[in-house]
Parts: structure tokens; C-alpha cells; sequence
């Protein structure tokens, strides 16, 4: 097995899912050089368009973490998410992108160490997916 | 056809007549026999050059939102434009009280490019048709050429052979006899067919369809779903969209304007009909309004003020993804 | 110069005119006909039933054309595709609407060179029509089924072989093999070209047509013209004589580029301080109109129009261009 390849992951990740202050300084300065951290207010603020755009520039995952049902700090933002990007993987899917390509992450606050479990876990899919092919059609993301 | 035709200019000629509305939206005649135009009657003695036939090929509800908003409006609806339009008001676009629905049992929109094809008429020809007549399961076109007998099963756009909703729903009146519920074909074939397709065979099959687009928005116009004021592919910062017709931008534009259909579209097909270089869509729209009905149960223009699925949610949505 | 092109040598002919210069021609994919470069010659690669839906002034004014990249803090220049190519069975109607482009992009006062250059370097062989159409009306603005301006050669068929006229040293150059057509061969040509003209119908006379239209400028004429328009952009994609252009940044990819534009989107002449100097549809479609029919003619001293019914025959909402016209002058 070489390692002649590393995919390129971006996170969109909920400012609130995580367990603590410490996972949080983890993300945020601890994250492999193939990850790209994006942070955002809510889960329910990541549009398809985000998806759509980092697909379309190369990337080779996206993982997208949220709150439970149930403990959004928005209430119900997560669920909103839950519907519309659950759909949009569907769609994209349905276009011949590999499913594993999206996966989510929804996270408990009491889940201490799942996100970079889910990380490790995502990375090893998308290695054996290999390099995002379809759809690729933008400018490379810097990753 | 006649007959219905009539009934509905006396409906019109009254609504006008007796001011229960500003304007009635129905069809005319235009130049070519084979393209009858959108026409928009304020007047009740104007109602004389309302027409209607299977060649009437727009979704009228695409023009409310071209309208004032102070205007009672008054509109010819099939049962694509009933739904789309219960659809509007759900979305709180339009008031339903302003509005008065003219329903229409719908045999089917007739493709005229298809219609031009079986006649053998060469290239332009459609526009030397000079009359149409539909006679159950047949269409007749005359020309100074003569007479074309086709079959009318030959001739269905698409998305009409596939139409489980003819008829039209949440009207003030219908006229003219029910249609009845028995599609033509299934449903979701075009689904079917696609999902029957590897993940290579789908992706190639989308660029080629979206290759040949022109980035024209013929398609967002006739559609009476897309009333956006500023519609997301002429956002700049970012860029969702790229502008050039690139397979990027146009991928781009074709995705997300059918996921922004997502429980939405009413299966019309107005947006195919209107594209000037055949391309195809209802495949993107049919599988997401699928999803919607297996997913949350929910049908497009089903029930009056029913909720759009992505404005609602609950904590029982079905846990698929949540791990 | 005129010469003769036998069908039977067409294939040889292209063959050698690919020698030296990529050949387009209009190509059917499905039902969409297009012009496409020739991979082959024979019978079965091109169409020459059928005028294209896409114009072809976008072999000189692309859709889409990227002015130049930026890499790092240096601009890069964008190399053109200059390489030679001749352009074979395109109309009349399409090749005299390149010719009325120069105007705007060749004229005397500025020269556009991604227009310019292109067009130096591509022959247009017109094939003239026979059989006009029935949305064609290329007669009633001042052109014909076998209008030459334009075109380098015009071809016109006569059953076995094509009589082709070369009108500019380009054309010439690219017939010098071929055989001299005889007297015969021309008289049955003129013949072939006279009942094509004889047997378009005339829509409209455009007598005073700029005087009509300015004389309708605040009329309600353009509310009812207006109402069924969708205000997409299908007549001015389609419409060979349009030509207004949008410049874009495209910051995510790193280009300056042009783009096609169209008169008929709302945000067209939207300004940066939100004020859109033609706010609703009324103005946008009396713009469209009076642009093609009569400030076109105060520029360039013609009609905007060459009468190739493409807007007539996929406006979405069955839109009639010709109908308008006259409707005007009947208003008017």
C-alpha cells in the first residue's frame, strides 16, 4: 500500500457539535494539511451549494457535522439540514457521485473523541473510493 | 376540444363582465397555428380570441408572478398549473383570494416539434400547418399540402404521458369533463429507467444532456416554481454558478435548479417544452419529487396549504444518517 | 468566378480543403442539428436539411471566451484558436449576419481582434436555399435565399451538382480546382435562385419602419406585445445578429471572461446602485425590438435583422417577431 495518494477532505463543521474546548483547539489547529476545516453557526447554514462546490472542485469527501435531533443550539437547524442535504446526497448520488463521498456526522456534546474517529473513518472510505472523478469540473480546491 | 374552448370563454367573458376579476390568463391564437400564445383578457367582449387546444403548451401559473400584485387574476388551469399554484400559496406567494381558478381537464400538451416529425413536414415545417383538430386519439393538421392524420399517443410530450394528475384541483369551477387519473405510462419510469443505469452510464448520460445548454433560462422562465427576484446563478460572491457555459457552470445550474424544486415541481414539463435545444430534466425533478413521497409522504399540490417538506421537519425524521 | 461542385465530388473536396483548414459544417445529433468540426467527409457526417439552432457567429463570437488569466500577480494573455477554417453550408441568412457583426466589431473606429482575428482566418462556403423555410423571411429585410454578402462562396444546387460563385479572393482560393460551370449550369442556377425568392412569402414591407417604431415609443403597443414574453434569452442565443456581450471576473477559476448577454434579463442594464434604467418587461422587450429594427439601422445604416426565423420557431411562448412588425405598422 503506498501512500502516493491522500484525499482531500472538507469538513463543514457546527461551531457548537463538538465535546469540548479542547476537541475544538484540535480542529482547529491539529487537522492534517489534506483536511480543510470550514466552520459554520449551524448545520442548517450548509446550502448544497457548498457541497455542490467543493465536489465540482476536486474534493474528495465531504463530511458534514451537526447537533443531534434534539440538541441544536438553533433548536431546529440540524433538522432542517438533516432533510436537505440528506436529499442533495441522494441527488447527487443519483447522478453517478459514489455515496460515501457525503457522509455526516451528526455529534452529541457528550461524544468525546467522535469526531476524529469519523475523520479516521472517512479518510480510509474515501481511500478505497479512490479520487473523485464525476462532476469534477471546477478550478482545484486548494486544499 | 370546441366545446371546451367555449365554456371557457363564457367563463371568462363573466368573470370579466361581473368584476370578479382584473384579468383572465388563457390562450390565443397566435400566428402559427401549431403555437397558440399565452393571452391576458381584461375585457369581456375581447374573450372572442381565447382558445384552447392540446397544442397550448405554457404553464399559465409562470405568469402570475409577472403580474401586480393588486390584480385579481383570474387563470385557465390544468392540473399541472392547479398544483403548481397550491404549491405558490402554501409558499405564500400568492393569496388565494385573488385569485380564481378556471379549471381544465388536460388529454395532454401536444409536442409540436414531435407533431412537425410525424408529418414528415421538413424542417420549419410546423409553421405551415394552418389548423388543428383533435379528434380522440387523433390530431389533424392541415396545410396547403394537404392533410396529416397522426396519433396522438405519438405526439403527448413527454411528462403528459407520465401525468398522474389530469385533472385539476382547488378550483372555483371546472368545466368539461374529468380526464380521469390513468397515466399513459408509469409514473416514474424516466426514474426507473435512469437508476436501472451504473453510476458511469448516469454521470455521462447527464453531461451530454446539460453539454448542449445554452444557458438561455428558458426553462426558469417557464417555470412557474422559479419567481426568485435574483436567481442563484447570478450570485457573485461566491460564485455558485460559474457563468460561461462550461460544463462547471452548467452542471452547476442544471443540479441545483431542479433541487430547488425539491417537492415543488408540479411534473408540468413546461421547462423541456421551453428549451430551445431539447434538452432533458423532468429525470432530475421526477426522482426528487419521488423521494419527497417515499421519504415524508409528501405530494406536490396534494392538499390545499400542506407544508413544503424543507420547511418542515420533525424529530422522528427517519434516522438513515444519523449515526 | 463560378465553378462547379458535383455531390458526387463533395467528399473528395472536403477532404482536401481538411488538408489545410479544420471544416465545420452542420452536423444532426438526435434532432438537434449544429455546426460541429468534420471528423470525416462522406455522406453520413454532416446535414444540409437543416439550418443549425445555434448560430454560427459563435464560431466567431464564442458564447463563453475567456480575455486572459491571472496567475499569481501576472495577467496571461489567452491564445485564440487561430487556425484555419472554412465553414461549409452556412446560410445565407447566418453568413450576412456575420458580415453585418464586422460592422460592430471590424467597423472604422475600433476593431475587436478575437472577432477580427477569427474571422481572417475562416472561409465561408454558403450553401443558398433552395427550399426556404416557411419561418424564413429574409426577403422582407433586404436579404434573400441567395444573398452573397457575406459568404465567400454561394452554392447553389441544381440537382447533380452545385454551382458555387466565389465573390472574394478567399473564395477563390479555396475553388481554383475545380471545373468552370458552363452557361447552362448558370442560367439553371439563376433559375433555382429566382423561384426560391419568387416563393418566399413577404410578412412585412419595412417602408418607414424606424419612424413607425419611434412613433410607438411611449404607445401601450409594447405592454400588449410584452405580455406573453418570459423574458429568457432563447431569440437572442438563437439570433444571429445579436452580439451584446457580458465582461466577467471569475475569481474562483482566475479569468477575465466575455460572455454572452441578453437584452431581455431583468438584471441586464441593472446599474451598481440598483437603479435599472429599464425596470419591467415593457421596456426590455421595446429595447430588443427597436434595437434590431431601427437603432441598428442609425448605427450601421441597416437592418439588424436577416430574417432566419429562429426566433419564431423556439421562442417559448410562440412569440412572433414578423407579427410584431407588422402589428406596429398597423398601430402605428
Amino acid at each position: 500500500m503506498t501512500d502516493a495518494w491522500t484525499p482531500r477532505i472538507v469538513v463543514f463543521q457546527c461551531q457548537f457539535a463538538l465535546f469540548s474546548a479542547a476537541e475544538q483547539e484540535w480542529m482547529d489547529t491539529q487537522l492534517p494539511p489534506h483536511i480543510k476545516l470550514i466552520k459554520v453557526p449551524c448545520s442548517g447554514r450548509i446550502s448544497p451549494m457548498f457541497l455542490l462546490n467543493a465536489i465540482q472542485g476536486g474534493v474528495d469527501g465531504v463530511l458534514i457535522n451537526g447537533c443531534v435531533p434534539g440538541k441544536c443550539h438553533f433548536k431546529e437547524g440540524n433538522l432542517a439540514a438533516h432533510r436537505r442535504l440528506d436529499e442533495f446526497r441522494r441527488l447527487l448520488t443519483y447522478l453517478g457521485m459514489e455515496q460515501d463521498r457525503v457522509r455526516f456526522a451528526w455529534i452529541d456534546v457528550g461524544e468525546r473523541g467522535r469526531i476524529r474517529r469519523e475523520l479516521a473513518g472517512f479518510e480510509a472510505t474515501l481511500r478505497e473510493l479512490g479520487e473523485s472523478r464525476r462532476l469534477v469540473t471546477r478550478v482545484p480546491l486548494a486544499v | 376540444m370546441d366545446e371546451l374552448a367555449q365554456a371557457i370563454r363564457a367563463e371568462a367573458a363573466r368573470l370579466l363582465a361581473e368584476d370578479v376579476v382584473d384579468v383572465v390568463i388563457g390562450f390565443q391564437a397566435g400566428s402559427l397555428a401549431l403555437r397558440p400564445q399565452p393571452a391576458f383578457f381584461t375585457d369581456a367582449s375581447g374573450v372572442d380570441t381565447l382558445i384552447y387546444n392540446g397544442f397550448c403548451q405554457n404553464n399559465l401559473a409562470t405568469y402570475l408572478a409577472r403580474r401586480s400584485r393588486e390584480e385579481r387574476v383570474g387563470i385557465v388551469c390544468r392540473g399541472c398549473e392547479s398544483r403548481a399554484i397550491r404549491v405558490l400559496v402554501s409558499e405564500h406567494r400568492h393569496d388565494r383570494e385573488g385569485l380564481y381558478l378556471i379549471g381544465i381537464p388536460c388529454e395532454g400538451i401536444i409536442d409540436w416539434r414531435k407533431a412537425e416529425r410525424e408529418a414528415g413536414l421538413g424542417p420549419g415545417g410546423f409553421a405551415e400547418v394552418l389548423s388543428v383538430s383533435e379528434q380522440g386519439d387523433e390530431v389533424l393538421l392541415s396545410t396547403r399540402r394537404g392533410e396529416y392524420r397522426l396519433q396522438r399517443e405519438r405526439v403527448l410530450h413527454d411528462s403528459c404521458k407520465r401525468c398522474a394528475y389530469p385533472d385539476p384541483v382547488g378550483t372555483d369551477i371546472t368545466l368539461g369533463e374529468p380526464a380521469g387519473a390513468d397515466a399513459r405510462e408509469p409514473r416514474w419510469g424516466l426514474v426507473d429507467a435512469f437508476e436501472a443505469l451504473s453510476p458511469e452510464e448516469r454521470y455521462q448520460s447527464f453531461v451530454q444532456e446539460a453539454e448542449r445548454c445554452i444557458r438561455c433560462y428558458a426553462c426558469r422562465e417557464a417555470c412557474p416554481m422559479c419567481y426568485c427576484t435574483e436567481c442563484f446563478v447570478d450570485y457573485t460572491t461566491p460564485r455558485w454558478a460559474e457563468s460561461m457555459i462550461t460544463p462547471s457552470g452548467t452542471h452547476a445550474w442544471h443540479i441545483i435548479r431542479a433541487f430547488h424544486q425539491t417537492g415543488r415541481c408540479a411534473s408540468c414539463g413546461a421547462c423541456e417544452r421551453a428549451c430551445p435545444m431539447d434538452i432533458k430534466m423532468t429525470y432530475l425533478t421526477d426522482k426528487l419529487d419521488r423521494d419527497m413521497l417515499e421519504q415524508y409522504d409528501y405530494e406536490v399540490g396534494a392538499a390545499e396549504g400542506a407544508p413544503p417538506p424543507f420547511a418542515t421537519f420533525t424529530l422522528d425524521d427517519q434516522d438513515q444518517f444519523v449515526r | 468566378m463560378i465553378k462547379i461542385l458535383p455531390k458526387a465530388d463533395l467528399a473528395t473536396t472536403i477532404d482536401q480543403w481538411r488538408v489545410e483548414a479544420t471544416v465545420y459544417a452542420p452536423v444532426r445529433q438526435e434532432e438537434v442539428v449544429g455546426f460541429q468540426p468534420l471528423t470525416g467527409s462522406g455522406n453520413g457526417c454532416f446535414t444540409l436539411d437543416a439550418n443549425s439552432r445555434y448560430p454560427p457567429k459563435s464560431l466567431f463570437l464564442p458564447q463563453s471566451e475567456a480575455l486572459f488569466r491571472v496567475a499569481g500577480s501576472d495577467l496571461e494573455p489567452v491564445e485564440g484558436d487561430l487556425s484555419e477554417r472554412i465553414v461549409f453550408g452556412i446560410r445565407p441568412c447566418d453568413a450576412r449576419a456575420c458580415q453585418l457583426l464586422d460592422g460592430v466589431f471590424a467597423g472604422t473606429e475600433y476593431t475587436d481582434p478575437y472577432w477580427s482575428e477569427k474571422r481572417r482566418h475562416t472561409t465561408l462556403v454558403a450553401l443558398g436555399c433552395t427550399d426556404p423555410c416557411e419561418t424564413c423571411f429574409c426577403t422582407a429585410v433586404g436579404s434573400g435565399p441567395f444573398d452573397s454578402r457575406g459568404a465567400d462562396v454561394m452554392l447553389t444546387d441544381i440537382g447533380e451538382v452545385y454551382v458555387a460563385q466565389a465573390d472574394t479572393a478567399q473564395g477563390e482560393a479555396l475553388l481554383s480546382r475545380l471545373q468552370d460551370a458552363s452557361q447552362e449550369q448558370i442560367d439553371a442556377s439563376s433559375q433555382a435562385q429566382a423561384e426560391a425568392r419568387a416563393a418566399m412569402a413577404r410578412p412585412f414591407e419595412l417602408d418607414g419602419i424606424r419612424e413607425t417604431l419611434y412613433g410607438l415609443f411611449d404607445d401601450e403597443f409594447w405592454y400588449d406585445v410584452q405580455q406573453p414574453c418570459l423574458g429568457c434569452g432563447v431569440c437572442t442565443f438563437l439570433c444571429p445578429t445579436c452580439h451584446c456581450f457580458d465582461i466577467v471576473d471569475e475569481a474562483q477559476r482566475g479569468e477575465r471572461v466575455r460572455n454572452w448577454d441578453t437584452c431581455m434579463f431583468q438584471i441586464y442594464s441593472q446599474e451598481a446602485s440598483g437603479h435599472n434604467p429599464r425596470p419591467t418587461n415593457v421596456e426590455r422587450t421595446r429595447q430588443r425590438i427597436m434595437h434590431k429594427y431601427a437603432y441598428f439601422g442609425e448605427l450601421y445604416d441597416e437592418v439588424g435583422c436577416t430574417g432566419c426565423g429562429r426566433c419564431v420557431r423556439y421562442c417559448p411562448a410562440g412569440i412572433d417577431m414578423r407579427q410584431i412588425i407588422r402589428s406596429s405598422q398597423s398601430r402605428g
